[in-house]
């Protein structure tokens, strides 16, 4: 049992280093989850447009149109008279959008005529181009209105002017940014891990390489096996910690941005954030056994930084990946590990069925896989050139 | 005790390719160091000392040759080589983020000893060491000569029999170096066997009982520093370093 002195001490070491304490604890867990989370459901907020959130539109010439301002105000926008330059007060930011109302407006509408509006929109904000496009959403349901009653005054079915009926049926349970906010959970949970485990495994293997604490080390009276499982028993410590923590904060940042202006299948819940835990756990000790291992080959920390700089492009890769292609999750890619947890969890989130054996396949190759790793580490350990 | 004959280590180039010619860094390594008594490793830079002390410390595998550690052979038991032997490197390599005594703890706990015997331990060789005012304290701004202290008490932590010191008075100032040679001159009155390498020759002649010459990954000449003067002709150790290693003083 003398790996737990080994996992203590460099527990106890490490939590003394600021720069590891600040990986583990508050850049996976916290600083990710916020940039990243946060601004990817910012520009999808920004995108939507919430139809029921009440509004307010500056116009000119309001009282020139009264049925069309009551229509307005019926689909939740308060009217407020705008000043007579439209177009500086929109340049200068003063209001979103000025919607103006043409003097002949009402004349034209008598006659039966085209009757101008202009909207005051910048395109430069996007605030600005959003509003935009609701009130001109809502005009054009207007016009249609308008459109229906002056063919019916004609003695005309509307319905003539109709000749395809398209019916646009999305199937998916998502909807469009769902897969992308989907994947941001496994993402988050293995670079939190790998950032988590990271700065520990070089300072315990490398670092001691460069400290030279290791000569007398190796002199002890103990296996160098568990030498090893003592190093990696205090990164499986701060991998699971960083990613225990990088699951809690997930879900209250889920639970300040609802998740229904994302699309209907997402759940946030704590029981999917826990099963998605359970599922990607594995991957604790599997990334724990690639950091110590990698990192026992090199010489110095500034050599391991570079090799783990370089493999942290791996974890990132299934989710740029998963972004262009859609891969069908099939048996085969569940025994890879990292592969198998993004597309378990993606569908975990998703709300889809997750059949027993795919999560058995990831586990199992998984664990293979840390065990194997594992085993290089302790064979790295027991060569005379660890020393040299 | 140590009992090393011909002990023979070779090393491959480093950058080199796998077929060309390895380095001897050390062969025909035989000498002895006795109990209560400090043996001197003597020899100039790149001579073999650090080679010769790694594979008695069982850090590196030997190619050829044999040696045991208080009867203990170093390539058929090596657990029980590392019981019987304290080792401190040249560099004392202890952790920068804990404290003295935190340092020589993790080392008598890694022995296997007890959270409260080796909280014991620690104490004991404080005291020995005259440690006690910065025992506590993180050893990131320690001097050399502290350093060193903390590296010695941590090679003995296990109370060891055999004793190995690399090159330990490096960089240390006058008042640390006697310190030390002190300590050491204790330890061996205390029965333990100390082998010490230096290239330093007053080190030598001022501490050690006994003294091989190591020269090229060979030892040159083993004897007492009488025997040494003696077997060649010379009065001065320093003379007589330098024949026994071959050239004419």
């Amino acid at each position: 049992m003398r790996f737990l002195v080994v996992m203590f001490k460099e527990i106890q070491d490490n939590l003394r280093d600021k720069q590891t304490v600040f990986y583990a604890l508050l850049f996976g867990p916290i600083l990710m989850p916020l940039i990243l989370g946060g601004s990817i459901i910012g520009s999808l907020k920004q995108l939507s447009i919430n139809f029921d959130q009440v509004t307010t539109l500056s116009v000119v010439n309001s009282e020139s149109a009264p049925n069309l301002m009551e229509f307005l105000y019926s689909n939740n926008i308060d009217i407020t008279e705008a000043d007579d330059d439209p177009e500086k007060a929109v340049r200068r930011g003063d209001a979103p959008i000025v919607l103006k109302v043409m003097p002949s407006f009402n004349e034209a509408l008598r006659d039966g005529q085209p009757a101008p509006l202009t909207v005051f929109v910048n395109d430069g904000d996007k605030n600005s181009s959003k509003q935009a496009r609701k009130v001109v959403a809502l005009l054009q349901a207007y016009e249609r209105t308008i459109n229906a009653l002056r063919l019916q005054h004609r003695g005309i079915d509307p319905n003539v002017f109709n000749s395809l009926d398209i019916t646009r049926q999305d199937v998916s349970l998502d909807g469009a940014g769902g897969q992308l906010i989907a994947s941001l959970l496994p993402f988050l949970l293995i670079i939190s891990m790998v950032m988590g485990g990271f700065y520990l495994a070089i300072d315990t293997t490398a670092g001691e390489r460069e400290r030279q604490s290791l000569e007398p080390l190796l002199s002890l009276p103990l296996n160098r096996s568990e030498l090893v499982l003592g190093k990696f028993g205090a990164t499986l410590c701060f991998v699971a910690l960083s990613s225990i923590l990088t699951s809690v904060s997930v879900f209250f940042l889920f639970k300040f941005f609802p998740t229904d202006v994302l699309g209907g299948g997402l759940n946030f819940d704590g029981r999917t954030i826990t099963k998605a835990f359970l599922v990607a756990s594995p991957l604790i000790a599997f990334i724990s056994a690639v950091l110590i291992t990698v990192s026992a080959f090199t010489r110095s920390s500034k050599e391991a930084q570079t090799y783990l700089g370089v493999l942290m492009v791996i974890p990132m890769a299934p989710f740029f990946i998963l972004q262009f292609v859609t891969i069908r999750s099939e048996a085969q890619s569940m025994f890879i590990p990292m592969m198998s947890q993004y597309q378990l969890l993606e569908r975990i989130v998703l709300g889809d069925v997750v059949p027993s054996l795919y999560i058995l396949l990831s586990v199992a190759g998984t664990l293979l896989c840390a065990a194997l790793l594992l085993l290089v580490a302790i064979k790295l350990y027991s060569r005379d050139r660890i020393l040299m | 005790m140590i009992d090393a004959h011909d002990l023979r280590k070779a090393f491959a180039k480093p950058g080199a390719s796998k077929k060309s010619e390895p380095v001897l860094a050390v062969s025909n390594v035989t000498f002895k160091a006795a109990d209560g008594q400090v043996t001197g490793l003597l020899g100039p830079n790149g001579a073999g000392k650090s080679t010769t002390l790694r594979m008695l410390a069982t850090l590196i595998k030997s190619d050829a040759g044999s040696a045991s550690i208080d009867g203990f052979d170093i390539r058929d038991d090596v657990l029980s080589v590392r019981k019987q032997l304290g080792f401190m490197p040249h560099n004392a390599g202890i952790y920068p983020r804990l404290t003295a005594s935190e340092n020589i703890s993790y080392y008598a706990r890694l022995c296997g000893m007890s959270r409260r015997d080796s909280a014991k331990r620690v104490d004991e060789l404080i005291e020995q060491l005259g440690m006690q005012s910065y025992a506590n304290r993180r050893s990131a701004g320690f001097s050399q000569g502290q350093r060193t202290k903390v590296a010695l008490a941590r090679a003995l932590a296990h109370r060891p029999q055999t004793l190995m010191l690399d090159e330990p008075t490096n960089g240390l100032d006058v008042m640390g170096t006697r310190g030390l040679r002190e300590i050491i001159r204790d330890l061996a009155k205390a029965g333990h066997c100390v082998l010490f390498s230096s290239h330093i020759m007053q080190e030598v002649s001022a501490l050690c009982d006994h003294i091989a010459i190591i020269s090229d990954g060979k030892i040159a000449i083993a004897d007492s520093l009488d025997g040494i003067k003696s077997r060649t002709g010379e009065d001065d150790l320093e003379d007589a370093f330098v024949r026994a290693i071959g050239e004419t003083p």
